[in-house]
């Protein structure tokens, strides 16, 4: 894992102007020096209150990748530069929503900044180079080893007034992130999971904790900048009545055709035809292994909070 | 004295004529050599023919003896030339008129008591015989029956060796009854799809399957009912025609299949383990000899955990998949094998089997992505229909019956037809070359706008573009309609293979 030859590398130390302030909330964990590759100005200029951190596990469930990167999309489309710190799964999900809506992103690096690690995500890092920053405290050329990830993720805590953690095993990297910025005082917040779900177990425990629930980007919206400033929120097109009710089905858990068809009360053809409609129209997706799910795209007049009247 | 018999060597699945020239010499010391390429089990002919000659009240010659099997140069294996030793030997002794051989063929092993045990291949040689203008095939008694199925041969089968004296003669063995074939390989028996409790997508995905010829992948976590529902697939193809039924009875002829299983025909299903090695797989050996695609001629290839295969295996299947034959190449010469089938692979979705994505599953990130890269590679163009399923549930277990094979059958037969009108005779959806496959996509404009949508939405390649194509054809014509429609092409959506291309 070579150093690629002529990739530009900023450096900027502590006492640079344009040093990124939320980092001295570290003290004396702060990072001396920082390397980074992309925009340094983006990095230089990140304000904690329109920033936010998202983690979690490498290894998520396809709900997980799809909250991420519809969370990493909207919050990036309403103005907010999603950190995270390109690891497989989670990591990279948020990445690619915030890339996908040509919103700034920065990813912390275990390794050296121009140290491509995972390799796999390579292109993920030309991107995010080419649209955003990464940045390390360690000098470049160095491979990631034992011990950088957790250092490297008191730094992710401390950039964002908010970590949210999107799935996390219990115990895990994610957990330590949350840990890190709860220290700091920083806000945490997590996405609610299955019960079931080993992957939820630390997302859920944070919110047993009492972390935020995040639901949707609404909720992060509403946290850092305050309730009702800015909305996000992604409707798809109108349903007819039987679409509506298959989308319904697979929202209640219905995950195969046969099983909508019992929850829809329709024939199988019908609803392996409806299914793929709602899949065009981007209402659900499918997972690896063939299972239906919601996405967070919502129906007109759908989604509207309902609020307990006092 | 010199004398001339003439048998089969068995190629693969097909034969090639050879002359027995047998001499024996009326002095010089005892021998008996064997020349014309023989293998060992051809050699060790020598020790059964002399055994089986003195058990059988027939005398063994007492000088030197040479045997020659023509053409030198194309190598002899197995154990069918005995008999055609041995009745050349008994010509060229005088123990046999030579002129009662004559216009005969022979093929048959020898026991060391002279009883004449079955061979391979015999329905191939009494083919070859009747082109060759042959009188009469002499064969195994256990291979009659076969045999008869040639018509416009007489066909002699023999229990032992001394029965040679009647051949030629008036006392020759009767011909074995003509065998009926039996097209219609549903049959009681053979599993039936009623078996399958609830899963109804499942179903229709077989149906949608079997009724374009398309292959299919079956995905879905243990117990799911994927080898119970491929098993059952071969009950709802159409009957095999005649000259198809031909062809899996020669292969199975070739390769001994029909000496215990009788005459009933049914289209082949085969599932061979995942630790198979390549040549079981697709043919190989010297000589060659078919591999498992070959015996799923006309029928199915089942490859059960799909993910387990070694990839050299499953890379291998490339040719036959594409060409519907297999060329095996040998420093002395080619044998080409035959293998039309239906690919049903059935996969966990990961390693685990819990699903990659399903937050449950212990994989570790990478393996489950190597495991899936199987599934595309080689495979991935030939497979046109993805379909996952569940473990069903209590309440689907215990729904009513489904539709039996016969029902879901005459849906497909109905279907088919439909694409011979198209496409010609013996044709299906899933061999359409692109012109075709264009030509015969006469999309509704709804239709049109369906297959645009997948296009931008779900980055359907080119390719995968054209197996949804493929395959609302199929789903077109399974309802009677001309026109491919929206509804049709939304469903191919679903059924398509997912991941990258």
């Amino acid at each position: 894992m070579k150093p690629r030859e002529g990739r530009a590398v900023w450096r900027m130390g502590r006492g640079d102007p344009a040093y990124p302030g939320a980092l001295l909330n570290l003290a004396d964990e702060a990072p001396g020096v920082l390397f980074g590759c992309g925009s340094k100005r983006l990095a230089g200029e990140l304000d904690p209150e329109r920033t936010v951190t998202i983690v979690g596990s490498r290894h998520p469930s396809a709900y997980g990748l799809e909250v991420a990167q519809e969370l990493g999309h909207l919050l990036a489309a309403a103005g907010l530069v999603v950190v995270s710190g390109m690891a497989l799964g989670i990591d990279a999900a948020a990445h690619r929503g915030a890339l996908a809506a040509n919103g700034a992103t920065v990813a912390v690096l275990g390794g050296g900044p121009d140290v491509i690690y995972p390799r796999s995500e390579r292109q993920l890092y030309e991107r995010i180079v080419a649209n955003g920053a990464v940045m390390s405290e360690v000098p470049p050329g160095t491979r990631p080893g034992p011990g950088c990830f957790p250092r490297r993720n008191r730094i992710m805590a401390a950039l964002a007034t908010m970590t949210v953690v999107v799935e996390a095993a219990q115990p895990s990297g994610s957990l330590i992130t949350a840990e890190l910025a709860y220290k700091l005082g920083r806000e945490v917040g997590a996405v609610p999971g299955r019960v079931t779900s080993s992957v939820a177990r630390g997302t859920n425990g944070l919110l047993a904790d009492g972390a935020a629930v995040i639901r949707d980007a609404q909720d992060v919206l509403d946290r850092l900048l305050g309730v009702g400033v800015k909305t996000a929120r992604r409707d798809g097109p109108p349903l007819e009545a039987e679409l509506a009710r298959v989308a319904d089905a697979v929202g209640c858990g219905a995950t195969t055709p046969d099983a909508v068809a019992l929850e829809a009360g329709i024939a199988p053809h019908e609803a392996a035809v409806a299914l793929a409609r709602l899949e065009l129209l981007g209402y659900v997706c499918v997972d690896g292994a063939g299972r239906y799910m919601r996405t967070a795209l919502t129906t007109p007049g759908e989604g509207c909070r309902t609020t307990l009247e006092s | 004295m010199l004398a001339t018999t003439r048998t089969f060597s068995l190629l693969g699945i097909e034969v090639r004529e050879v002359h027995v020239e047998v001499d024996v010499c009326g002095y010089g010391l005892k021998t008996f050599s064997l020349v014309g390429l023989p293998d060992t089990a051809v050699r060790e002919s020598r020790e059964r023919v002399r055994a089986a000659l003195e058990n059988s009240g027939f005398q063994y010659p007492g000088h030197r003896i040479t045997a020659n099997l023509a053409p030198a140069d194309l190598p002899k294996a197995g154990p069918s030339f005995d008999l055609a030793i041995a009745a050349g030997l008994l010509a060229a002794s005088r123990q046999l008129p030579a002129e009662r051989l004559a216009g005969t063929v022979l093929a048959g092993e020898l026991a060391l008591d002279g009883s004449i045990r079955p061979v391979r291949g015999t329905l191939a040689m009494a083919e070859a015989a009747r082109g060759l203008g042959a009188r009469a095939i002499v064969v195994p008694a256990a291979n009659g029956p076969e045999a008869a199925l040639v018509q416009g041969l007489r066909v002699v089968p023999l229990e032992r060796l001394e029965q040679l004296r009647q051949v030629g003669t008036d006392a020759e063995p009767p011909a074995p009854q003509p065998s009926e074939l039996s097209l219609n390989g549903a049959g009681h028996g053979a599993p039936d799809l009623a078996d399958l409790r609830g899963q109804p997508y499942l179903r229709d995905a077989l149906e949608i399957a079997a009724a374009g010829g398309h292959s299919m992948l079956i995905i879905g976590p243990p117990g799911a009912g994927k080898s119970l529902a491929a098993r059952r697939l071969p009950s709802i193809l159409p009957p095999l025609s005649r000259s198809d039924a031909m062809e899996v009875l020669r292969v199975a002829s070739a390769c001994g299949l029909l000496v215990r299983g009788g005459l009933a025909v049914r289209r082949p299903f085969r599932a061979p383990h995942h630790t198979i090695s390549t040549a079981g797989l697709v043919g190989g050996g010297s000589p060659p000899r078919p591999g498992e695609v070959t015996l799923a001629h006309r029928g199915v290839l089942f490859l059960d955990e799909l993910g387990e295969f070694s990839r050299e295996a499953l890379e291998a299947l490339r040719q036959p998949l594409e060409e519907g034959s297999v060329a095996i190449t040998r420093a002395r010469g080619a044998v080409e094998l035959p293998c039309r089938f239906m690919l049903v692979a059935a996969s966990n979705p990961c390693p685990c089997g819990r699903g990659e994505r399903s937050g449950e599953c212990e994989c570790r990130p990478g393996s489950a992505r190597r495991y899936r890269a199987k599934l595309s590679g080689a495979l991935a163009d030939r497979v046109d229909i993805a379909v996952a399923v569940e473990r069903p549930s209590a309440k689907e277990m215990g729904a009513t019956r489904g539709v039996d094979s016969a029902g879901i059958r005459a849906r497909v037969v109905a279907a088919r037809e439909r694409q011979e009108r198209r496409l010609g005779s013996g044709r299906c959806n899933a061999d359409m070359d692109l012109a075709e496959l264009r030509g015969g996509a006469l999309l509704t404009a709804d239709a049109r706008r369906t297959v645009a949508r997948g296009h931008a939405r779900l980055g359907l390649s080119g390719r995968g573009y054209d197996r949804v194509l493929r395959v609302s054809r199929t789903i077109a014509d399974l309802a009677g309609a001309e026109r491919i429609e929206a509804e049709h092409v939304a469903r191919a959506i679903s059924l398509r293979r997912r991941g990258s291309e």
